[in-house]
């Protein structure tokens, strides 16, 4: 028996990505996916007629496959921040490889293409769906997109931080930065698992009582489940493909309305609200501008409804309009019946706070509001500062100055964003589409929003364009849901220098 | 537990990162929030920017849920005020950071309580502490007293004159129940060793024994006790002065310093010490002071790099002891092995006292010492836990650790093959870094 060493000072050679522990926590992550997945195989086990098998295969794969990585002995515990960009990144698109199994194997029986798609598109709360004719598709799997994007929608990796106390580290912490969106973090608590574990309890805790008060309503509990989950995401996943028409009732449109905008603010905000610091809330720069934003966004949409001569009675310009705006800046993407005849004013209006998005910290998708702010009382002070050459000036958020830092990160991630826009489009035109749904498409992607096809213009839905346009968009989501540099960044050379 | 630390410094910012890792609830405060921003993004505590003696800001990391408050900002009374403010608002206890060696006292300690600041640290008090040490025990290297004293960590460096060389540590000629060679620190590796193990020359060799067998272990080590009279200082930094203070009876004290205000403001107020304007980088300049007639050379300026390097110089002129003040702490391990007599560390000496009072408050928390890179732990022995069930030959343990010694009651002993422990014994466990928790499941 040799006694084990320990070296103290010596200089290591860098090493590669410790790519051992990032399979081991990638079998982890997988193994609560099939728990997951075991949720709508038990519906299909006892309330569909086709066989269950399939499904229980998709459960096995995934959970043998998630078991097995397990097992793997990495020669270090180490996570850098390499390690938890890269794990961010290819966490999400493992997860998609995954979850995609029970559309292949069972009841819509997709293409891989599709649903690969039809899976990223859930996890990313994009909603954009290839899925035609919702009432021939099993329940099980209308619960299984719904569970994907709830799962997604506050993040798979935070929830992992919260279960995995092997993560409550600074390792765990990298993750969460990485995957979390804003420019910068707020952390409720000191240990990165306790503040996990606050948002996704702040989070079922608000889709339980948005689901329960969605029952009230003349929808069944699976309808209400299902709903319940896409709104709180901000994802925008329907049941049937008349969408809410089904349930047209003010009621339901109203709890939707309020739980979309809460899906659209900064989680940690409501946290700390709902200990009792509300005036924090109030107080919010970013809270105040989402607020104006949507009340801006509503008086603009009816403006155009009282134009165009369409205000009927009076939800056309009261509840209608304001669901538009609020689902819109909230990136949920659920469009009211009577958008088709809107004018012109109410897309742009609609195109502009897709590109917005919420406030940063929430569900929603988008660049979020957080960073335009930022942008204009920079360009406010650019502006000043042309007529007063010697002023010292600062971006103030919440009555606090923000270093110029994230000031750069701002504007470099707006450019970003822009241009994977642009140059989506332009790669999705080349399949034959127009330019302009081309760009929209990109737009909706990027900002997850995912808004039926409808607006889109493309004949159909998601299901008639190009193979490679699938992927394409997929991919763009999962960079919109992980704010571009995480996903981005792998894709650069000097990443992967030593 | 919940803590929350003051004063995003050097002090502040290393107990931070290692509280983090040791499963603690961390809110760092500064008021710089440039300081925090590094910290916050790669560290799994919270950081929060604001002032540490606002009310406002105590309130927002609620602190009346803290259990402790330890305030380590450059400023005493600011570490005093924040302190009081935190009591009174509900914090469990408090921890100043200090620098005036009147509040130490006896009779202020009480008066300071009374007004909310439970402890204090006073690391350059600590460090003076530290040196007088390393000069009294002089042929070892390092010297920590466990249990006021009963129990002592001594580790010694070898050199080919020792008696216990080259032989496996079960075939050594003495009984080991006078000594326990808890681990060996060789190039740039810390071995926990075992019966098959061997010291070999220039190892570092950490003891634990009792009183009685001090001269055993000394004369096993073939070192000789020496008496220390002359000391040498070059820096008159804050260490240096408070050193002085201190000791100025006991020997006979030179600083040298580079800085001639500095060099007035030492000279009136140590008159019984001599001190000297020059630049002890140079080598002239230590010549003209005799150098070789010293007995120890302490290099306490405030860069590492050059007391490392004077304290070279200072061997090779033969000084027989030196200490260096090194703060950077990927330095300490360098220095150790460059033969540099003793390291002086603030940051590892503060921290290891906070761990102290950790384990005052919570009794769960069980490391109190931090070797480089391995852990000294005292552990309660809970009824029915696995190690009391076999004599510690047969309990086969991990490799990385070994049981130095149990305090039953009042009494201390070292442990042995024999030796049988029981419920609700304290014992001293000595672990490679990162096992701790494995150990603790033992004792459970």
């Amino acid at each position: 028996m040799r006694a084990s060493r320990v070296r103290t000072f010596r200089y290591q050679k860098p090493r590669y990505i410790n790519l051992l522990m990032l399979l081991r926590i990638e079998g982890w992550l997988l193994m609560i996916e099939a728990l997951f997945m075991c949720i709508p195989c038990v519906v299909s086990l006892f309330y569909e007629s086709e066989s269950s098998i399939p499904f229980l295969i998709a459960v096995g794969i995934t959970g043998g496959a998630g078991a097995l990585t397990t097992f793997i002995k990495p020669r270090s515990k180490e996570m850098g921040r390499r390690e938890a960009i890269m794990l961010t990144g290819l966490t999400w698109v493992v997860l998609s490889l995954f979850g995609m199994l029970p559309f292949i194997l069972y009841g819509t029986h997709l293409s891989v293409t599709d649903a690969f798609f039809e899976t990223m598109s859930g996890f990313t709360t994009t909603g954009a769906t290839v899925l035609h004719s919702l009432a021939a598709v099993p329940r099980s799997i209308l619960l299984w997109r719904c569970l994907i994007q709830w799962f997604g929608g506050l993040g798979i990796l935070l929830f992992t931080l919260a279960v995995v106390p092997m993560l409550n580290s600074s390792g765990g912490l990298m993750l969460f930065n990485a995957e979390v969106t804003g420019i910068t973090h707020d952390k409720l608590r000191p240990r990165v698992s306790n503040t996990a574990k606050g948002l996704w309890g702040i989070y079922g805790a608000l889709t339980a009582v948005l689901v329960l008060l969605l029952s009230f309503s003349d929808m069944d509990l699976f309808n209400a489940l299902c709903y319940g989950m896409s709104t709180m995401s901000t994802g925008g996943f329907s049941t049937s493909d008349s969408g809410i028409t089904e349930f047209n009732s003010l009621y339901v449109k109203i709890v939707m309305v309020i739980f979309m905008f809460l899906g659209g603010v900064n989680l940690s905000l409501l946290y700390n609200a709902v200990l009792g610091k509300t005036m924090k809330l109030f107080r919010n720069t970013v809270f105040k501008v989402y607020v104006a934003l949507i009340i801006a966004g509503y008086l603009l949409i009816s403006l155009d409804v009282l134009i165009q001569g369409l205000a009927k009675d009076a939800s056309d310009l009261t509840i209608d309009p304001l669901f538009q705006s609020v689902s819109m800046l909230s990136s949920t993407g659920i469009l009211v019946p009577e958008f088709k005849s809107w004018g012109p004013l109410s897309v742009m209006v609609i195109l502009i706070m897709m590109f917005m998005g919420a406030c940063a910290g929430s569900t929603s998708g988008g660049a979020k509001i957080d960073r335009f702010i930022i942008l204009f009382k920079f360009l406010k002070n650019e502006f000043y500062k042309i007529i007063h050459p010697n002023a010292v000036t600062t971006v103030t958020m919440n009555g606090k100055g923000t270093a110029p830092a994230n000031i750069n990160k701002t504007l470099a991630f707006l450019f970003l964003y822009v241009i994977v826009i642009l140059l989506g489009g332009t790669l999705i035109s080349l399949s034959g589409l127009p330019l302009g749904d081309s760009v929209f498409a990109a737009l909706q992607a990027i900002s997850n929003t995912g808004l039926g096809t409808e607006a889109t213009g493309i004949s159909g839905d998601y299901a008639m364009v190009a193979g490679y346009v699938k992927w394409l968009l997929a991919f763009i989501m999962l960079i919109g849901r992980l704010e571009i540099f995480t996903v981005l960044l792998v894709f650069t050379t000097g990443f992967w220098k030593r | 537990m919940k803590i929350i630390i003051a004063g995003a410094g050097e002090v502040g910012r290393h107990l931070a990162k290692l509280l983090s890792k040791e499963n603690q609830d961390i809110i760092l405060i500064d008021q710089d929030q440039k300081r925090l921003d590094a910290i916050d993004s790669n560290y799994n505590l919270m950081t929060w920017g604001g002032s540490a003696y606002s009310f406002e800001t105590l309130k927002e990391v609620n602190i009346n849920d803290t259990d402790l408050f330890i305030a380590v900002t450059p400023y005493e009374t600011n570490n005093i005020t924040s302190c009081c403010i935190a009591k009174k608002l509900g914090a469990t206890r408090t921890v100043a950071r200090i620098d005036n060696y009147e509040f130490l006292n006896q009779k202020n300690v009480q008066v300071l309580k009374d007004l909310g600041v439970d402890d204090m640290i006073y690391p350059e008090n600590l460090a003076a502490k530290e040196i007088a040490q390393s000069l009294n025990h002089n042929w070892a290297r390092y010297w920590g007293e466990l249990h006021d004293g009963s129990l002592l960590l001594i580790g010694v460096k070898l050199y080919g004159n020792a008696t216990i060389l080259n032989k496996r540590i079960m075939e050594l000629p003495v009984t080991t129940h006078d000594f326990h060679i808890a681990a060996i620190k060789r190039d740039n590796m810390t071995i926990i060793p075992n019966g098959n193990d061997m010291v070999l020359p220039d190892d570092i060799v950490y003891f634990i024994t009792t009183q009685p067998y001090i001269q055993t272990v000394r004369a096993l080590c073939g070192k000789v006790k020496r008496e220390i009279k002359k000391v040498l200082i070059m820096g008159g930094s804050s260490i240096a002065r408070r050193f002085a203070f201190s000791y100025h009876s006991r020997f006979h004290i030179k600083i040298i310093d580079n800085d001639m205000d500095n060099c007035e403001i030492l000279a009136t107020s140590l008159p019984d010490c001599e001190v000297v304007f020059g630049d002890a980088r140079d080598v002239e300049v230590l010549r003209d002071n005799t150098v070789e007639q010293y007995d120890a050379f302490l290099a306490l300026t405030d860069s590492s790099e050059t007391n490392i390097l004077a304290c070279m110089t200072a061997k090779e002129f033969g000084v027989h002891k030196t200490v260096a003040d090194v703060e950077n702490l990927q330095f300490v391990g360098l220095a150790e092995s460059m033969n540099i007599g003793t390291t002086i560390n603030k940051k590892l000496l503060a921290s290891s006292r906070i761990y102290k009072i950790l384990l005052d408050t919570d009794a769960s928390n069980s490391r109190f010492l931090s070797l480089a890179d391995a852990d000294v732990a005292e552990i309660l022995v809970h009824p029915n836990a696995k190690i009391t069930k076999k004599p510690v030959r047969e309990l086969k343990l991990p490799a990385d650790m070994t049981l130095a010694a149990l305090i039953r009651g009042d009494k201390v002993r070292l442990v042995d093959g024999n030796t049988r422990i029981a419920a609700g014994d304290y014992v001293v466990v000595f672990s490679l870094q990162g096992m701790l928790e494995q150990i603790e499941k033992l004792f459970r």
